[in-house]
């Protein structure tokens, strides 16, 4: 196994949300013990509906929040928490891009400054330097770089994501993590976004943490696919063998919902019913079981670990 | 009241009547809002992509509730979508449309199977599911034009695959064959594999 990019061991992190001025405080635990490593060049999709965690896991990994337990090491160095000059070195090999790119990007500044800013506070090139390097950037990510000197309106939804990528490259970063960037495009436009994504970790060898709800996008894109249910991770593992044979019933009522163009593909849909519980107030036992069809009198007590399965890893007491 | 919320599946709907909208999830919000749509009995209901801002598993629910709701309301849908799966599960009709107009209509399953129009074939071409196995997706260069940059011609020429020059002199018309309509000079046949 080669030396990964990216190493996470038993992440977690829990919020302290206030209830108005009389009631305690409570502990959202937003994210616990999440594990996995990630090698260069290769792609890690986190799948899961909205408040699974996913959108908290990139904020650990981006090293934009602190997590509350565990360990993340990122190219050959752990993480020390407090340490800002480590942070600030480490920051610039870690980049992201976000779900929309109306908002990521500053109405008020030209493109070609925002691509350059990276470059800006974490290089000592000059001026002019920076500019060839934006011009590069723009050329790479499918862009005219006569377009620098334009504002982020002048461009259209898949067009602005692409400088969004620009921007996140623009420092060559060893990973980059992408929460749901392709979610607000039309799909022809995802098509071609998707496409650079895969270009671009062709030339580069970036790692990618590719988060995204959009199983179609996930199959097309991933190389390992961990699946998040409330915080925990239920299924982690290859994701041709996800694909093919799902062991968590959340992931194979994930697979199921998703709708299909071909109708030979459309599997009989398995119904769950109901929505992500309150991470606020989370279910005893297994976190799934109040909308597991295999549950049982054991997933209401007792919280699944998970264990290696079939090539991938498994959080399930009814599986094998 | 209650009983407009309970016919769209809200769970406890007599206790709900009391709550804000910021009080509900996206999917139960979505819920009420059909509530809302179908409480006089309407005889078609226009559904502007519905799901588009739920979770996959949230989308499976209320797609299932909106064909479950017109069955028994004997009610017609409308669904404006850009997903083409959820057309291909719940449409038996379709009208592809590129920068205002319809450029092809017709038959769900035909349509799947077989697209006329090459604007149709690029966009069924481009869902990841097509391109299973395949390193790269298929994808139709270039974007839809705006309204004040329209192409002359056929709207679609500048990034037709298969532009000729009589597309980008006249602009077609909306042709009907065989129970299907398209809109291009040269559609494709059936034989032409997807």
């Amino acid at each position: 196994m080669s030396k990964p990019v990216m190493q996470a061991e038993s992440l977690t992190r829990h919020y302290h949300v206030s209830q108005g001025v009389l009631k305690p405080a409570v502990t959202v635990k937003a994210l616990a013990d999440v594990s996995f490593r990630l090698e260069q060049g290769r792609t890690l999709a986190v799948v899961g509906e909205s408040g699974c965690g996913k959108s908290t896991l990139a904020r650990q990994l981006t090293l934009i929040e602190v997590p509350t337990e565990g360990r993340l090491q990122i190219g050959s160095e752990w993480v020390q928490p407090g340490d800002k000059a480590q942070y600030k070195r480490l920051r610039s090999q870690v980049q992201m891009v976000f779900q929309n790119p109306y908002a990521s990007l500053n109405p008020r500044q030209k493109i070609g400054d925002q691509i350059g800013e990276p470059l800006l506070l974490n290089t000592t090139l000059s001026a002019s330097e920076r500019m060839i390097k934006v011009m590069e950037s723009l050329e790479r990510v499918g862009l005219r770089p006569e377009h620098h000197n334009r504002y982020a309106h002048m461009f259209s939804g898949g067009q602005r994501q692409r400088i969004a990528i620009a921007r996140a490259m623009a420092l060559q970063p060893k990973i980059l993590v992408a929460d749901e960037p392709t979610s607000a495009l039309d799909v022809s436009i995802q098509a071609q976004v998707l496409n650079l994504f895969m270009d671009l970790q062709e030339q580069l060898k970036t790692a990618y943490v590719f988060v995204s709800h959009n199983l179609a996008v996930v199959e097309h894109i991933a190389n390992d696919v961990m699946v998040m249910y409330l915080g925990r991770v239920v299924e982690s593992g290859p994701k041709a063998t996800i694909f093919a044979n799902a062991l968590h019933p959340y992931t194979q009522a994930l697979l199921s919902a998703t709708p299909s163009i071909d109708p030979a593909h459309r599997q009989k849909k398995i119904k769950i019913q109901g929505e992500l519980p309150s991470p606020l107030d989370p279910p005893s036992g297994c976190a799934f079981h109040k909308r597991c069809p295999l549950a049982d009198a054991r997933c209401e007590s007792e919280l699944p670990v998970l264990r290696e399965l079939q090539g991938r890893q498994v959080a399930c007491h009814h599986t094998g | 009241m209650s009983i407009f919320l309970s016919r769209s599946k809200i769970p406890g709907a007599a206790s709900r009547l009391e709550s804000y909208p910021h009080q509900f999830s996206g999917g139960m919000a979505q819920r009420v809002m059909i509530a809302i749509a179908i409480a006089c009995n309407p005889k078609l209901l226009i559904a502007d992509e519905p799901t588009t801002a739920l979770d996959v598993t949230i989308q499976a629910q209320i797609m299932g509730l909106l064909v479950q709701l017109q069955k028994t309301h004997n009610m017609s849908l409308i669904l404006i979508t850009h997903d083409l799966a959820v057309v291909a599960e719940v449409a038996q009709r379709v009208a592809v449309m590129y920068a205002g107009q319809v450029v092809e209509q017709g038959d769900v399953s035909r349509m799947f199977s077989a697209p006329t129009h090459p604007y149709t074939r690029a966009l069924l071409q481009s869902v990841p599911e097509h391109s299973r196995g395949a390193s790269r997706l298929h994808t139709l260069p270039g974007i839809v034009p705006g309204q004040h940059d329209r192409p002359g011609g056929c709207l679609l020429s500048p990034r037709c695959p298969k532009v000729q020059d009589r597309c980008s002199n006249e602009r077609p018309g909306l042709y009907a064959q065989d129970g299907v309509q398209t809109r291009c000079f040269f559609p494709m046949s059936a034989q032409e594999v997807l």
